[in-house]
């Protein structure tokens, strides 16, 4: 096993210099512009709205560029290798295929962890900045500095942060083994970003095909229970969306999403890993 | 033949998985139901939220955040124009992307039932003061409707409640209602300490002085022998003399 931990190392290690080599930390910049430019965008409105509007902002801001990033690196990992046939002097070592799997989605983990801590501590600088500014305004009012305080420092901001990780490494997950059965990129991004999509009405569908019983045509209960089996619930992640409003959230509930994702990303890889085993390359 | 196989090896795991993972996330959704909305089963109301939000969680894909705030500064664009109905439908798309946000049914409300009730009492264009009483009566109760949905799509807040009493009380001139409002708000945990008050200000008004005595007596009971000062037990002392004598009065001016 420790033998095994190596190897798939050693592919994470390389995979995750691939994609830095690939100056993927440069949209680090343009976030982090984006957000100091919607911080001071909205300046007109009560700082309740203000902080909505900042932590909307952040959180959409590392959703989409981790997805990208995730989506675009994914989709490169293995047909790309297929493609440069690289993958054929990796696999001829001593290398086994849910190895070389794994080894690719720790190492795009990885660079997606590093991406998001950077984001972050842009996020939470901006805030800071935020609550300086307005607590100079509000100097004269010792409740509504407090409240200030409240927001920017608003602790349930961590659990937030947790669920847009966890949410971002189920898409690479799914991203991974898209990437094992197609031959093409664009493929592997195609299926990824539909599966994410239907995934946020994965809830809504459950419920229907639970429900409905004999109400419904064959056809649309078989779509139905084939979205509710194969697709995972993205909307469980809208916590975050409590979290911005400002809404008490229990840590068991998010502790109980993150569960759900760290099972989730462990059977997308032993499917992934099943594909590519029956694969000929 | 091999490959058959295990396709179909693959599918049965994905389907056994499947099982697994229905029970969880229904369990997921229904614990996350508890702790935000305070209840476990959907509600007729809930459910009504929910489809709108779902179908706008399948096109935003999860940014909806970023769309209802693009929809709340189009909704300031247009109450700067004074344009109600763009105000109107951009803040009710709002409170549909994101009906667990207070803050959206509160600014919706407030435009609807001040704002642009307001502008329609003082409306130039309508020499009928009949007619524009009636359509300054609609924006009211437009705003009215928004806050008892606000109500109920974030229900564990005071915020609404107390929203809901103030527009009965300034708007509608109901007072027995905005008491009911007042006294849901007190029972959320998160009122303002004024608020407790503002319960029997609202049954004086209501011209039921005898109901208000009792009210403030048993909050001023309630305060016991070391009240904190923030809740002003001072006030509520000049708010017991004042309707005793009230009530004194009016007993003696009765015809006996």
């Amino acid at each position: 096993m420790t033998a095994a931990w190596r190897r798939i190392r050693a592919v994470a290690a390389n995979t995750f210099l691939e994609a830095v080599r690939q100056k993927v930390f440069a949209v680090l910049l343009v976030f982090g512009l984006v957000l100091l430019g919607g911080a001071n965008y909205f300046a007109e409105f009560s700082f309740q709205e203000q902080f909505k509007f900042l932590k909307d902002l952040g959180y959409a801001a590392i959703s989409l560029t981790g997805l990208l990033v995730g989506l675009l690196g994914a989709a490169q990992l293995i047909p790309a290798e297929i493609e440069r046939r690289t993958i054929l002097t990796a696999l001829c070592r001593p290398l086994r295929r849910w190895e070389f799997v794994v080894g690719k989605y720790l190492g795009l983990v990885a660079l997606l962890a590093v991406m998001l801590v950077l984001m972050a501590a842009v996020f939470w600088g901006v805030l800071f900045w935020k609550e300086l500014q307005l607590t100079g305004i509000e100097a004269g009012d010792a409740a509504a500095v407090e409240a200030i305080r409240g927001e920017a420092r608003d602790p349930r901001l961590w659990q937030a942060f947790l669920l847009i990780a966890a949410k971002l490494f189920v898409v690479s997950g799914l991203a991974v083994f898209f990437s094992t059965v197609a031959t093409s990129t664009t493929f592997v991004v195609a299926m990824t970003l539909m599966v994410y999509l239907i995934g946020h009405l994965q809830g809504v569908a459950r419920e229907q095909w639970l429900e409905s019983g004999e109400a419904l045509g064959w056809g649309l209960r078989v779509f139905l229970a084939a979205v509710t089996l194969f697709v995972p619930d993205f909307n469980a992640y809208s916590l975050i969306d409590e979290i911005v409003a400002g809404n008490n959230l229990a840590w068991r509930a998010t502790l109980e999403v993150l569960a759900y994702s760290v099972v989730y990303v462990g059977v997308l890889l032993v499917a992934a890993s099943w594909v590519f085993e029956g694969r000929d390359l | 033949m091999i490959r058959v196989w295990s396709w179909l090896g693959l599918v049965a795991f994905l389907v056994a998985w499947g099982g697994i993972k229905i029970p969880w996330e229904n369990q997921m959704a229904r614990h996350q139901r508890l702790a935000t909305l305070g209840f476990a089963n959907p509600t007729s109301v809930a459910l009504r939220e929910k489809l709108g939000q779902g179908l706008a969680l399948a096109a935003l894909g999860g940014f909806r955040g970023l769309a209802a705030n693009a929809l709340m500064l189009e909704a300031h664009g247009a109450w700067e124009k004074k344009q109600w109905v763009r105000v109107r439908s951009n803040l009710e798309m709002a409170t549909i992307l994101q009906p667990r946000v207070a803050l959206f049914w509160d600014l919706a409300s407030w435009h609807m039932a001040w704002n642009a009730a307001v502008a329609a009492e003082n409306f130039n264009g309508e020499p009928s003061e009949t007619r524009r009483r009636i359509e300054a009566r609609k924006w009211v109760e437009a705003g009215r409707e928004l806050l008892e949905r606000g109500t109920r799509a974030v229900p564990e807040k005071s915020i609404l409640f107390q929203r809901l009493g103030d527009l009965y009380w300034q708007r509608l001139a109901d007072y027995q209602a905005a008491a009911s409002c007042y006294r849901e708000a007190l029972t959320k945990g998160d009122a303002p300490v004024f608020l407790e008050r503002f319960v029997g200000y609202a049954l004086a008004k209501a011209g039921d002085r005898e109901a208000a005595l009792e009210y403030f007596r048993n909050l001023r009971l309630s305060l016991g022998e070391h009240p904190d000062p923030e809740r002003k037990p001072e006030v509520l002392d000049r708010e017991i003399r004042r309707l005793e004598r009230e009530i004194a009065e009016q007993r003696q001016g009765r015809v006996p």
